[in-house]
């Protein structure tokens, strides 16, 4: 198993630096200039003094020199310095990963939690009436984007309730309700496509399950609903649950990019969203490079699920 | 036999299920009773309705099956209780292993963890203890290595060894009757023979009544007191063992009794002796159930309903015109299909 987990790993490590150089040529590839986007805004700029800051941020060399001087070091760990104000990329990083951690974890959390009490009550009585609006809940979860949803919760509450959440960042620490208030909505807003997948994969496979000849045989032996439903019932449904798991956390990553604009949270997806604008290609190659590996890590982490859930999951 | 009063009785059960195609009579009347310490064996062919009237009996039929009729368990008619009243029934007056012991037993808990958790539900008793109990009870089903196997998981064990952990599971919860359905049909001979000589060896120790689903003759012969003959959901035959055995009032009966497996002849290939097949509850024959398919048939079993004739005073029945005092309509009547089968009516003294 841990032999398993470091070739998955050392695939991960290959996906990312892939994903890495598409990334580079891709940004070159895009039309608008670095320097010119940085120098835009300032009055009087000579083309000399272009080309010298472009010297500068080493972007005269041709690409591939770029491309192997990166990755020189980001294999060490240096992903370079923001052109925008020559602070360490690493550090930028280090500063933003806690908040979209908060907010990744926060999402998981409504996602899961929401998600796994929709899906058993509506598998409890399918067909009922509970099932039958929690349906409707879970499919407009997945039909609607993040962001718009995250648009639509913070307009309907500032119309209708009159209330918005604080626009200014506060670490949990200084003021944890000023921090949930900034972050419940967009947490909400991207935990909700997880809730709703995770909600119709439980119903699905908890329906499946019930009608399983295990179940009537622990039903045979007179267990009540506790040991059916929540020890032999719930288990037996996980595996095609964690699958869902896995595929809605990159949805929450990706996610945050957008909501964390909205909502003026100064995290990873912002910093992202930033760097892009100002093609600030080490930011955003150092972005990239984050979140290709917690996404490496979350799919390790689930597939390791498997085999604490199900004994004769083997690890070849 | 009958000195005590019943144990379980079946009386007038009827299963509809609902289909696409509009509600289908799985099981239409069957009636029959189960006393303390007895063995009774339900027979027919595949799709006759042996499991249907098994779940039944335990109210484990899904969704979408209702269910007319009374099924008294101690004088008690459960056909009307609730979920929750049936866990008191369930396990302790009656509980059932079935055909597949692979797909019947949780494979994410070991089998300890089962086993504990059975003997838990039925018995106030500390961890350790139902630790205890769990080896001895496995020790008890012929387990070699009791305490080690305890951590085994269900698709560590062969076929033998899941259906004994069934069994050892189904006596988890000591019941007075123990509903097998076909528990042998998944393994092969060998095993086949060793699993019945355990469950009856078990019945006996712990003084309960059996409840057996077969097609297969051979067993009922080595196993039952008394047996019940299913055909498209009806009783068509019941009586003790030794004189159906003995003196088949049925054709089909007697059909049976021909399908039982010599060594030499392939398990598979016997179940196709009768000609034909069952028919689906969808399209059930006019008159007597069995008779497109029977040998002895005559132009009466083809129009009316057949009622069951009470024979020997009450002790045995049979669904047919030709079986005991009710042949009364014999001398008028017109054979419908060569009969190169000899029937019960040529055979009887
Ligand atoms: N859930 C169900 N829905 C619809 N019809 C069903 C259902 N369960 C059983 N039946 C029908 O009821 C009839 C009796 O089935 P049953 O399983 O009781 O047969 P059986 O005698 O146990 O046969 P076997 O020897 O194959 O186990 C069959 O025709 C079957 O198609
Ligand atoms: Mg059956």
């Amino acid at each position: 198993m841990v032999e398993y987990a470091l070739r998955r790993a050392l695939y991960g490590v290959l996906v990312i630096f892939m994903v890495t150089v598409f990334v580079f040529l891709a940004l070159r590839a895009v039309p608008g200039d670095a320097v010119r986007i940085q120098l835009a805004d300032a009055p009087g700029v000579t083309e000399e003094q272009i080309a010298e800051r472009t010297a500068a941020l080493g972007l005269d060399q041709p690409v591939l020199t770029q491309l192997f001087h990166f990755l020189g070091g980001a294999i060490t760990g240096d992903f370079g310095a923001s052109f925008s104000d020559g602070s360490s990329v690493g550090g930028l990083i280090a500063d933003r990963l806690p908040v979209t951690g908060q907010l990744g974890l926060m999402a998981l959390a409504i996602g899961v939690v929401l998600g796994v009490v929709i899906g058993m009550a509506s598998a409890v009585r399918p067909n009922g009436l509970l099932d039958q609006s929690l349906r409707l809940v879970s499919v407009s979860g997945l039909s609607v984007p993040s962001f718009w949803l995250g648009l639509l919760l913070v307009t309907y509450l500032a119309v209708y309730a009159g209330w918005s959440p604080p626009l200014i960042y506060q670490g949990p620490a200084e003021n944890l309700g000023g921090n949930l208030a900034q972050m419940t909505l967009p947490a909400l807003a991207l935990g909700a496509a997880a809730m709703a997948s995770i909600a119709r994969m439980l119903r699905s496979s908890l329906l499946e399950v019930l009608q399983s000849d295990h179940l009537r045989t622990v039903r045979a032996r007179g267990a009540g609903r506790g040991t059916t439903l929540f020890k032999h019932a719930t288990r037996n449904s996980l595996l095609p649950v964690f699958t869902v798991l896995g595929l809605q956390a990159g949805g929450i990553l990706g996610g945050t990019v957008i909501l964390e604009s909205i909502f003026g949270i100064p995290g990873m997806g912002s910093l992202t969203f930033e760097a892009v604008q100002m093609r600030d290609y080490p930011v955003v190659l150092g972005c990239v490079i984050v979140y290709g590996a917690v996404f490496v890590v979350v799919n390790i982490v689930v597939d390791l699920m498997y085999g604490v859930i199900d004994p004769r999951v083997r690890y070849r | 036999m009958r000195n005590a009063a019943p144990l379980l009785a079946v009386h007038d059960l009827h299963v509809d299920f609902d289909t696409p195609a509009g509600p289908v009579a799985a099981v239409s009347g069957v009636s029959f009773e189960i006393e303390p310490n007895e063995t009774v064996a339900l027979v027919g062919e595949s799709g006759s309705g042996k499991s249907v009237t098994a779940l039944a009996m335990m109210r484990l039929l899904g969704r979408g099956a209702t269910l007319r009729g009374q099924i008294t368990c101690d004088g008690r008619d459960i056909t009307g209780l609730t979920e929750k009243q049936m866990r008191s029934v369930r396990g302790r007056a009656m509980t059932m292993i079935f055909q597949d012991p692979m797909s019947s037993l949780d494979p994410l808990y070991s089998v300890g963890n089962q086993l504990v958790e059975t003997v838990r539900l039925h018995n106030r008793m500390s961890r350790a203890r139902a630790v205890e109990r769990a080896t001895e009870l496995l020790d008890q089903v012929g387990i070699a290595d009791p305490r080690g196997r305890l951590r085994a998981y269900p698709h560590q064990l062969s076929g033998g060894q899941r259906q004994r952990v069934m069994i050892a599971l189904a006596l988890a919860c000591s019941p007075r009757l123990l509903i097998a359905d076909e528990p042998t049909t998944a393994l092969d001979v060998t095993i086949e023979a060793q699993i019945l000589e355990l469950i009856r060896g078990l019945q006996r120790e712990y003084r309960m009544s059996l409840l057996l689903v077969t097609h297969d003759m051979a067993v009922v012969a080595e196993m039952a007191d008394r047996v019940v003959v299913m055909y498209a959901g009806q009783v068509v035959e019941s009586g003790a063992a030794e004189q159906i055995l003995r003196q088949p009032q049925h054709p089909y009966t007697t059909a049976l009794f021909q399908c039982i497996p010599t060594p030499v002849t392939d398990r598979s290939a016997a179940l196709t002796a009768i000609p034909g097949a069952v028919p689906s509850p969808h399209e059930l024959p006019p008159g007597c159930r069995f008779h497109p398919r029977c040998a002895v048939a005559f132009d009466r079993c083809v129009t009316g309903q057949v009622p069951l004739f009470p024979l020997d005073g009450g002790a045995r029945h049979s669904r047919c015109w030709l079986s005991g005092d009710a042949a009364s309509g014999r001398a008028d009547r017109t054979v419908v299909t060569s009969a190169s089968v000899p029937g019960p009516a040529r055979r009887r003294r």
